[in-house]
């Protein structure tokens, strides 16, 4: 009686470790911490189905076969669960060794899986993924053990589904859905956050308004279809061109907006004038049909343009865009600059 | 003529005997099992089971499963015109399945203890079944 409360209590505490994690690799080092109080185990896996992510922790002493095996029949059994043929090499494994046993009971280098317990992780109908507690012994597990392992499977199969949503309730606030690019409210929150770098460290901070020039064509020849089309591979190319630390941002309609810390003028000249380029040399594909665009670009800048808000950057920018549009297209104009720069081939 | 009918009582009479059988067998089964592994994780199981037989077996359709448990009235309604070895075969391929699920998932820990308190029953519906 003892015995079974303190396993309740160890339960209890491994439920509430899984429940406050913060992200999927977190529940399972929660687990895993856990589990070698309640179990006696040489493996223990998570299979994600979204991400084909498996994440073993297992024995230190655990030999590259026993985990080849573990992996192939969680494989095998989630295969038979989630009604799909799945390979084991489509599966991302990371593996986590901790010593689960006494130095005296190290593994076997040829021990193979004898006895494993994996259940589906399900919430309203639907597989997460699996859990698995895998052993070298024959009969590792009974009854009891499939008992806490499922309540623990349960609580991880809810937290997941607590991430999966919450994620997706994030990327619906931050990204654009047909461009995948950011959207206007998340560059709103990046600049606020950006410019205050700026403004307060004394860095340089730019900022380039993009505009598909007579997107109206577009979408008047190839109809509103075509035209999402265009956006799409518009923000490839501006997504490819930008270094790690940029942003780039659907503005709106055909409009995009770049953010460029600690670029100063020049830098941002030629980066800008680059995506011009790429953009004018590139064919665009419209179901079948290749089309030739340009692009027009305004930019403003930290501290040459002496921007005091962040509002006051993005006017000066959307004023430079209006600057080129009406200096014929397809062109860069920096904020306060009458004339073009010229342009080095 | 007046055979016919007789038959047709005698064999809904077996019917109705099998489908209780085995509806029993069933929350049993559902009691057991849910007590190891949780009603989520049987319901999800029971439903993959049913979806690979209906093909052949269509009146386990009608058999409903969710987290709260079987729900059986359709299957009753569903399983009236049908002939009791039909009905028999139906169940006993469900049972075949889930069994096969549960030591996919836990090799014997199941079915160890399933298998006492299902067996003698099913043995119980084949002499039924196979009674003239």
């Amino acid at each position: 009686m003892r015995l079974i409360f303190k396993n309740l209590n160890v339960l209890r505490s491994t439920l509430n470790a899984i429940s406050t994690s913060m992200e999927i690799k977190g529940i399972v080092e929660s687990a895993g911490n856990n589990l070698p109080n309640l179990f006696d185990f040489s493996s223990f896996g998570v299979f994600w189905k979204e991400d084909l992510l498996l994440f073993l922790y297992q024995e230190e002493s655990c030999p590259p076969s026993f985990t080849q095996e573990v992996l192939k029949n969680m494989v095998n059994v989630f295969s038979t669960l989630g009604e799909i043929s799945l390979r084991v090499d489509q599966i991302k494994l990371q593996v986590e060794k901790k010593r689960l046993r006494p130095k005296q009971m190290v593994m076997d280098p040829r021990a193979g899986l004898k006895s494993h317990i994996t259940l589906p992780l399900t919430v309203e109908g639907e597989i997460l993924g699996c859990i698995s507690l895998n052993s070298d012994q024959p009969n590792a597990f009974d009854a009891q053990d499939l008992q806490f392992f499922s309540v623990i499977g349960y609580q991880m199969a809810a937290t997941l589904k607590h991430f999966q949503r919450f994620s997706s309730i994030q990327n619906i606030a931050i990204y654009d859905t047909l461009t995948g690019l950011y959207n206007r409210r998340y560059f709103e929150e990046r600049l606020g956050i950006e410019t205050q770098k700026a403004f307060y460290g004394g860095t340089p901070l730019s900022l380039v308004m993009v505009d598909i020039d007579h997107f109206k064509r577009v979408n008047d020849t190839f109809g509103h279809a075509g035209g999402d089309q265009v956006l799409c591979q518009t923000s490839s190319l501006l997504k490819g061109s930008i270094r790690k630390k940029d942003t780039v941002a659907r503005y709106g309609g055909e409009e995009f907006i770049l953010i460029l810390p600690e670029a100063n003028l020049d830098a941002t000249f030629v980066i800008a004038e680059r995506i011009r380029r790429l953009v004018e040399n590139t064919p665009f594909e419209i179901g079948g049909t290749k089309i030739q665009l340009t692009i027009s670009m305004g930019i403003s800048n930290f501290p040459t343009h002496q921007a005091r808000s962040k509002e006051e950057l993005v006017k000066m920018a959307d004023e430079a865009l209006y600057e080129a549009k009406r200096g014929g297209r397809n062109k860069v104009c920096i904020f306060g600059e009458k004339l073009f720069r010229e342009v080095k081939p | 003529m007046r055979t016919t009918p007789c038959k047709e009582k005698e064999g809904r009479g077996r019917s109705e005997l099998i489908l209780e059988l085995y509806s029993n067998l069933l929350l049993e089964l559902w009691e057991i099992v849910s007590a190891l592994i949780g009603e989520s994780i049987l319901a999800f199981l029971f439903n993959l089971a049913i979806r690979k037989l209906e093909g052949k077996y269509p009146f386990l359709e009608s058999l409903k499963v969710t987290e709260e448990g079987l729900f059986m009235d359709g299957l009753k309604e569903e399983s009236q015109s049908l002939a009791p070895i039909e009905i028999h075969r139906g169940f006993q391929s469900l049972m075949n399945h889930l069994s096969q699920l549960f030591s996919t998932l836990a090799d014997g820990v199941i079915n160890k203890e399933l298998f006492p308190k299902i067996f003698p029953k099913v043995k119980e519906a084949e002499r039924i079944i196979s009674q003239k």
